[in-house]
């Protein structure tokens, strides 16, 4: 991977270079307090994006996989019906989303173009989309509590999967790599320098300082990882953590790798229908419902085992190569219920604890 | 951008050609796609597939397949429990819908060549089943034994009568029939239909079998256990799920359960790998 080096000016620089080429550029800003969102750049806000700042709850999946998505349309004429489907597929970039998101969007990759089925509405999204990656490295406004990506092996520092990785060496200097032809096109413009030997070991040790400024250290995770795969987590510790559930939903709304979708009809004319996919919730209980009432998972904690296992186990992190928790820690910000993954984790070590010391292995 | 038959969610459109009533709310539709090239394509469905159906404006929903791909015609059949179902009740011929598939993995009615085959349903449950049954009678020098077991509510929840009264005429073929409440004129088996197994003149084919079971949750636990206590191996026991689908392709999660999405990996799993997923029937 090529690396170079610009100026404070120089990632602004980088925004307009997209913008010239047509793209649309997406960027996080602030919003009030601590409040923050992804936004499409303007020539008004375009001064307002920041890089450091804490991740918006509301994940960048939307612009691969949107909260509300417009599958075909049917239109029926004189009884006859006719049915349309509708694509979008801007350029877009974008710009300045945290490792754990990119991993997100890696995970959605694999899920719905890496099977036997491809997702045509994902791909149109995707196939015109960059992601410009910025690494996290201050501690107080990148690095929120529940962060925990150290542990899920996907941050701060993305490795692969982005177009362009930005990161501040916190002396006036930002190192920026490409991670596809894409991105190293743009190198073609003044404003990239050279990068030096001393450049790189100082993003070596920024990142190595920066490594420990994670105030959740979920350690446990690979364990959790290996004892949800192997089926050895006690149903009651599955109830305890169904237990705290409150059924919301949130936690699969701002994850960054939850797939789950429901499709739905709508009258848009006269004789128009419109077919959607929303987003859907495996917390919710109707998720399961079947005509006629029958439900396989009743219990909520069969429904938060499944999350979690879904998330968990060996044979689905095989299955899409990739896991579908990227540890960014919205669920444990969103959970009123404290059950988060991180929380989660830590249930598990604990009970899991308990029962091996009654069964010394 | 895609060609648009490409796309995995895209229905096709299809045309009702007639209605047959079977039993009470329980309808079975004949259709076949406006486009010619669409129906040779889906008619390359295997027995224990299912298809998506959309009724625009009200939903799309996974029906499975009762024909055998050795019919000439396509057709499913439905209890009208939900909007969606009533909506399919509601067309009359004629009428235009969608449809996509074949989905699912379907039984693999090849590898039992040779083997004894056991036919064990339940009400609604024969829909799936009729396909396989229907299969292994068109390839009939191919297999050993077939038993046919059904249960139903009361003589009436009888469906598919034209089929049952062809098995249970045709040689080399054993039906028993079975209801929970006699009727007037009922003259068979009054019981479960597991109590059919234990029926003097019965003799269950146990070596060499497969036994295909479907029905209500309740029956099919009961009938798992009869087949074991048989001496049935758990991998010769195989059955088919249904659940709420979205997709059917493996993308919307909800009929997810254990390692295994039912829509592509099922629907069809033997009791083996049904114990395994955890999750109830």
């Amino acid at each position: 991977m090529k690396a170079r080096i610009v100026d404070h000016a120089g990632v602004l620089r980088i925004v307009d270079l997209f913008r010239q080429q047509g793209y649309q550029v997406i960027a996080p800003v602030r919003g009030r307090g601590r409040d923050t969102y992804y936004d499409g750049v303007t020539d008004e806000n375009r001064e307002r994006i920041e890089i450091h700042l804490p991740n918006p709850q509301y994940p960048p999946k939307r612009y691969v996989f949107p909260h509300i998505e417009r599958f075909l349309n049917a239109r029926t004429a004189g009884g006859q019906l006719e049915i349309e489907p509708a694509y979008y597929g801007p350029k877009r970039v974008l710009f300045g989303i945290r490792s754990c998101d990119v991993a997100g969007i890696w995970h959605l990759d694999r899920f719905f173009l890496g099977r036997d089925f491809r997702d045509p509405y994902y791909a149109s999204r995707r196939e015109h989309l960059l992601l410009v990656n910025v690494v996290c490295t201050d501690p107080e406004q990148d690095i929120a509590d529940n962060c925990f990506c150290v542990c899920t092996d996907t941050g701060p520092a993305a490795r692969e999967h982005f177009d362009l990785q930005l990161m501040d060496l916190h002396n006036g200097e930002f190192m920026v790599v490409a991670g596809t032809p894409a991105g190293e096109a743009l190198f073609a413009d003044p404003v990239f320098r050279k990068c030096t030997a001393a450049q790189v070991e100082r993003r070596r040790a920024l990142l190595s300082e920066v490594r420990r400024q994670f105030k959740t250290m979920t350690s446990w995770f690979a364990a959790t990882v290996r004892y949800v795969s192997q089926g050895r987590i006690l149903d009651q510790t599955w109830e305890e953590i169904g237990n705290r559930c409150l059924e919301c939903g949130g936690c699969t709304y701002v994850c960054p790798a939850c797939t789950c979708f429901t499709v739905t009809d709508r009258q848009v004319g006269p004789n128009e229908i419109e077919r959607v996919r929303i987003w859907d919730s495996c917390a919710l209980g109707g998720f399961t419902r079947m005509a006629g009432g029958h439900n396989p998972r009743r219990a909520v904690h069969d429904r938060r085992n499944r999350r979690f296992f879904r998330k968990l186990a060996h044979y689905f992190i095989q299955r899409e190569l990739s896991m579908a928790c990227v540890g960014c820690g919205r669920c444990a910000a969103v959970c009123h219920g404290d059950v988060g993954m991180p929380s989660v984790v830590e249930m598990i070590r604990r009970a899991t604890s308990e029962t091996e010391k009654l069964e010394p292995v | 951008m895609k060609a648009a038959t490409d796309n995995i969610y895209l229905p096709k459109v299809a045309i009702l050609d007639r209605v047959v009533d079977e039993i009470h709310e329980v309808k079975t539709f004949y259709w076949h796609f406006e486009d010619a090239e669409e129906q040779r394509k889906f008619r390359q469905f295997r027995p224990g597939q299912f298809a998506q159906v959309s009724l625009f404006g009200v939903g799309e929903f996974p029906l499975s397949l009762p024909p055998s791909p050795t019919e000439p015609e396509t057709f499913f059949t439905a209890r009208q429990v939900g909007s969606c179902t009533a909506a399919l009740h509601a067309l009359k011929p004629g009428d235009q819908f969608a449809v996509r598939g074949p989905y699912g993995n379907g039984f693999p009615m090849e590898s039992y060549y040779g083997r004894n085959l056991v036919f064990v349903a339940g009400g609604i449950g024969l829909i799936p089943l009729r396909s396989c049954i229907i299969y292994a009678l068109a390839h009939r020098e191919r297999y050993q034994r077939i038993q046919i077991f059904l249960g139903a509510r009361t003589p009436c929840d009888l469906m598919y009568r034209a089929d049952l009264r062809q098995w249970e005429q045709s040689a080399g073929t054993e039906c028993h029939l079975t209801v929970d409440r006699a009727a007037d004129g009922w003259t068979g088996n009054v019981g479960v239909v597991g109590s059919l197994f234990q029926k003097p003149g019965v003799r269950m084919a146990v070596d060499n079998t497969v036994a295909f079971v479907c029905g209500p949750p309740v029956m099919f636990r009961f009938v798992i256990k009869d087949l074991v206590a048989l001496g049935l191996p758990e991998t010769a026991i195989v059955s088919t799920l249904e659940r709420y689908m979205k997709c059917g392709v493996g993308k919307c999660g909800h009929c997810c359960i254990g390692v295994a999405y039912v829509c592509v990996d099922g629907p069809v799993f033997t009791y083996e790998q049904l114990k395994k997923l955890g999750e109830d029937i």
